[in-house]
């Protein structure tokens, strides 16, 4: 089946269009999100693509044509508008970040949804492919629609180079950048600016209601495979433009699959993988490091168990037999070997003795116990 | 007005009430973003279930969807607690996944499943009139009607039971815990509210909007009253206005009715975000720029009470020392001289005993932080207000 | 007193939402000083920093750094934050957030080079984090990420340095290392103000000390003016019997 698709993608212009496309948005969506997700600004991703919706019935209701550049402007303006009221109402009242993001992500939905529901409606409105942007539809992706993108796709990846020194700064600490002499306003406009572009352009694709996604999942993959900040925007612009393109071929091959749930589910198996499996922060691995954490105490009591019948003898190294363990309950055969293993005592049939290094061991943790 | 316009309305409006309910506590306690992850999460619950039962009004679909919405909830707060991700990112995480799941679900059985993409986002509470529960060959009425009907009776029966309870819980969650009741019980019987009347609710107006029935109608009561009680109520009452306002005005537009409601809802908050006398934009504003003028005063006339020297109290002083712009300086010296705090000879300001013994008050009650005799005292001072 | 002045603060006044937390603060700090500023909590103390900083705007007020206003004199200018203040989880090395100590020098968009490099490594070496250079800043200790802040600020080579609370949160072993490291700046001629809410050891790390409660209550050498009477108009009554009682 992989093999058909492939060779329907060498053949087929369209599809190889449409994939490039899905492949260059998941990759910006990864790259700019990775901004979003550490500036704790999650869910404003998910309230503006919400809120652009009305933007774009607007501009189909004035236009009537179904001008896709038209349509995305609308969008962008009403994304912004709804950014500028979520900051009204979080610093002009006394409601929170999180009450401010529900009421505008849901009245503004709701607005655009009668608007929509209001144009199907119209007679000889030429309405059809609305819908694509509430959960996207990869395949009314046109030539000029992917270089449109791709166009933007390198103008941010330029900027976020171009200001990489800024952005790290400011995400990490906007206080100390401002005493830098830096306008951290600036800065902070710059990067939200680019989000709500990267929003804006997965609309056709991705759709509004699972657009938020599309930052959030690559990037909060990345973040934990590596600790450098470089690392993780490129590694979530993989993650999001793997996404894509699997995304896309799935959708493709199946009838009446919207690409948006298809690419974002993709995406979700790459967090859910690396939360469980990534080396250095995955739940797995901090499972058996607790394990391994667990073993190492009690080794080291049997040892420091050892340590004290031996410390009063002149010879440390003077054989004991093993059964004067015997009231000691923490030992095992299995613990005497590994603590051989280590060097940290000598096994001899039925005897034992404490190597200098296993005197040393316990003796550091008798005082450090102390 | 018809039979089945009458129903409708009033399924919107028992719609209305059941959401706002939670919707308070929801808002109260910081967590207005679950019920969005909530309406969306429960989309493949409700998806799995019609499949077995054909039946958006069924109580085993009602079990299953809302047993999905705490599994959302458990599952936010288990990647919370794990640290790999910041709080919010958990929640916009989760859900969108859920959500596409149930998209997926129903776009892969489009065939046989009268469930369909605009009914997840809208609901279709047009239709609620005609599937109706049938008893003995006697017509009940419509299902929906029942299923939120008791759904809002147990929630409501749950509020007054648990009332005191949820206030503690809600106001100090540290005190809830001495006095003995779990805030971990009143959080997950809130979740678990919140999930039901979601599923309830989804039928009348989709997965998306509960959102705006659940948030906006509390925010803007919110910005009206701090009392809880006084919440509940006018919520509901302002739920139930939008629902009816919002059905005629979709009515006469033909419009989606819960598109039309969320958009009636918007504009009522907007209205109240304006206008609401204390803590409203416009009244915030005025108030803001008053106790600018005034608190500039202040800061002058402590200036002058602390400086002896003429040098420091000249009138030229003001500008260039205090560094305010002329026109700020001018506006500050007009009112503490229409308020006879001061007097200004040769170009230099001295207090009047009035302007002293104001400014000693009103610094000992800023620095013991009591806002309160400060309006007081302002008000029994001023002649004039900034 | 002879002594040159670092900053000089006229008539500060500061308000969030219009509610005064700074009033009418006179403050002159004469070069080379160690200086604490102390007094109890929501007394304002990390706002005047802020507001020296110009990382929140004053109601009113001056303030000017060797005579001049701060905009103009921001490279002779150092600042420490409170480690809370930051999310150290954020995904970058210790080296890498020393560097960010050279970017105002560097200014827009140049990227910092080899000689910035080296500039952060010997700031590293000053605060004993040398062998940490390449750690993901959550896998220090609170003493250890204290040392890092403290070497982001030594890399800017600046002539007056501002901490706030940097003993807070932080072991022994880092809070005298960290004394010693502020002994040595005030040796070599800067001037250094850190606010400080311990004040056992107030006359043992400092020189210079102010009170502030909203308002300034006292400021100068600690010889001089840490006594009872201050420390009560500082903090209220209870201070008084304690303290004479204590070891001070």
């Amino acid at each position: 089946m992989i093999n058909e698709y492939l060779n329907l993608l060498l053949k087929d212009y369209t599809l190889q269009i449409i994939t490039l496309g899905t492949a260059v948005l998941g990759a910006v969506c990864g790259m700019l999100g990775s901004f979003a997700v550490l500036r704790k600004q999650s869910l404003l991703g998910d309230a503006i693509s919400h809120a652009s919706l009305p933007g774009i019935a607007i501009v189909f209701l004035v236009l009537g044509v179904k001008s896709n550049n038209g349509l995305l402007l609308g969008a962008l303006a009403s994304g912004l508008v709804s950014a500028v009221f979520i900051k009204g109402i979080i610093s002009k009242t006394h409601l929170k970040a999180d009450t401010a993001l529900g009421i505008v992500l849901s009245t503004f939905f709701g607005f655009g949804m009668l608007l929509l529901t209001y144009i199907q409606k119209l007679p000889n409105a030429n309405q059809s492919g609305l819908e694509k942007y509430l959960f996207g539809q990869a395949a009314t992706l046109l030539a000029s629609d992917v270089w449109l993108m791709t166009a933007i796709a390198g103008i941010s990846l330029l900027i976020v180079l171009l200001f990489w020194k800024e952005f790290k700064m400011v995400l990490f600490d906007p206080d100390y950048t401002k005493t830098l002499g830096f306008n951290v306003k600036f800065i902070d406009t710059l990067i939200t600016s680019f989000i709500v572009i990267a929003i804006v352009m997965g609309l056709q694709t991705v759709g509004v209601v699972l657009m938020s996604a599309m930052l959030l999942a690559p990037a909060a993959a990345a973040r934990q495979w590596t600790n450098s900040l470089a690392k993780m925007v490129m590694l979530a612009g993989l993650f999001g433009a793997t996404s894509g393109v699997v995304g896309t071929a799935i959708s493709a091959s199946a009838n009446n699959l919207s690409t948006g749930p298809v690419i974002v589910l993709i995406a979700t198996l790459f967090v859910v993988f690396s939360f469980v499996f990534s080396p250095i922060r995955g739940l797995l691995f901090k499972q058996i490091k607790l394990w391994k954490n667990r073993n190492d105490l009690k080794l080291m009591k049997t040892l420091m168990f050892m340590y004290n019948l031996v410390k009063d003898h002149e010879d440390i190294s003077h054989p004991h037999k093993i059964q004067l363990l015997n009231n000691f309950q923490g030992y095992t055969k299995k613990s005497l070997k590994r603590l051989q293993a280590e060097d940290l005592i000598l096994l001899n049939r039925s005897d034992w003795s404490l190597t200098e290094k296993g005197f040393n061991t316990a003796k550091n943790l008798y005082t450090q116990e102390l | 007005m018809t039979n089945a316009q009458l129903e409708i309305q009033i399924i919107l409006s028992l719609v209305a009430v059941a959401c706002a309910l939670p919707g308070v506590f929801l808002v109260l306690r910081k967590m207005a973003l679950i019920s969005d992850a909530i309406s969306h999460s429960i989309l493949p619950g409700i998806v799995l279930g019609f499949f077995i039962t054909q039946d958006l009004a069924s109580p085993l679909l009602i079990v299953m969807a809302t047993l999905t919405g705490v599994l959302t909830v458990v599952l936010v707060e288990y990647i919370q607690k794990t640290g790999l991700v910041k709080e919010d990112t958990a929640i916009g995480l989760v859900f969108p996944s859920m959500f596409s799941i149930g998209v997926i679900l129903i776009a892969r059985n489009a065939g046989d499943v009268h469930l369909d993409v605009d009914a997840v986002l809208l609901g279709e509470v047009a239709f609620a009139p005609f599937d109706r529960w049938m008893y003995n060959g006697i017509d009940m009425g419509p299902k929906s009607l029942w299923m939120i009907g008791t759904i809002l009776t147990v929630s409501i029966s749950l509020l007054i039971l648990f009332f005191k309870e949820l206030k503690v819980a809600t106001f100090d969650a540290g005190l809830a815990a001495s006095l003995g009741f779990t805030p971990i019980g009143i959080h997950y019987g809130l979740m678990t509210v919140s999930s039901v009347t979601t599923v309830g609710a989804f039928d009348a107006i989709g997965a998306i909007l509960v959102v705006a029935f659940m948030i906006v109608p509390a925010a803007s009561i919110y910005l009206l009253t701090n009392n809880l009680k006084k919440m509940l109520v006018y919520s509901a009452l302002l739920g139930v206005f939008a629902s009816i306002v919002g059905y005629w005005i979709a009515h006469f537009l033909d419009a989606s009715i819960a598109g039309t409601i969320a958009t009636v809802l918007g504009l009522l908050f907007f209205m109240v975000y304006l206008f609401a006398p204390d803590k409203g934009y416009i009244s915030q504003w005025y108030k803001i720029k008053q106790q600018k003028t005034e608190v500039a005063m202040l800061v002058f006339m402590l200036h002058i009470a602390n400086h002896e020297e003429e040098q420091e109290r000249n009138v030229n002083h003001l500008q260039e020392h205090i560094n305010w712009t002329s026109q700020l300086a001018r506006k500050v010296l007009r009112l503490a001289n229409q308020n006879n705090m001061i007097v200004i000879k040769n170009d230099v300001v001295s207090l009047t005993p009035k302007g002293a013994e104001f400014t000693n008050k009103a610094v000992s009650y800023i620095s013991d932080n009591k806002n309160a005799e400060l309006e007081g005292i302002k008000q029994n001072f001023f002649l004039f207000r900034g | 007193m002879e002594q040159k002045i670092a900053i000089a603060i006229d008539d500060l006044t500061v308000a969030y939402n219009y509610k005064p937390v700074l009033w009418d603060i006179d403050l002159q700090i004469p070069e080379g000083v160690l200086m604490a500023i102390v007094g109890p909590n929501g007394a304002g103390k990390s706002t005047l920093l802020k507001a020296i900083l110009d990382i929140i705007k004053p109601l009113a007020g001056s303030v000017t750094v060797y005579g001049k206003p701060y905009k103009k004199q921001r490279d002779l200018v150092a600042y420490v934050p409170q480690k809370g203040s930051v999310d150290w989880d954020f995904p970058t090395t210790a080296l890498d957030v020393v560097m960010m100590g050279t970017y105002g020098s560097l200014g827009w968009i140049k990227r910092p080079g080899q000689t910035q490099k080296k500039q952060a490594l010997e700031a590293l070496e000053k605060v004993g984090m040398l062998p940490f250079q390449n750690r993901q800043i959550s896998q220090l200790s609170g003493g250890q990420q204290q040392r890092i802040f403290l070497a982001r600020a030594l890399v800017q080579n600046a002539s007056i340095y501002f901490m706030d609370e940097p003993f807070q949160g932080v072991d022994a072993t880092t809070e005298k290392a960290i004394i010693q490291i502020l002994k040595e700046l005030r040796k070599a001629g800067k001037t250094v103000i850190v606010v400080h809410h311990d004040l056992q050891t107030v006359p043992e790390y400092f020189d210079w000390v102010t009170f502030l409660n909203v308002k300034k209550i006292a400021t100068g050498p600690v010889a001089q003016i840490f006594n009872d009477d201050n420390l009560t108009k500082t903090y209220g009554i209870n201070y008084k019997t304690s303290i004479t009682e204590g070891k001070l």
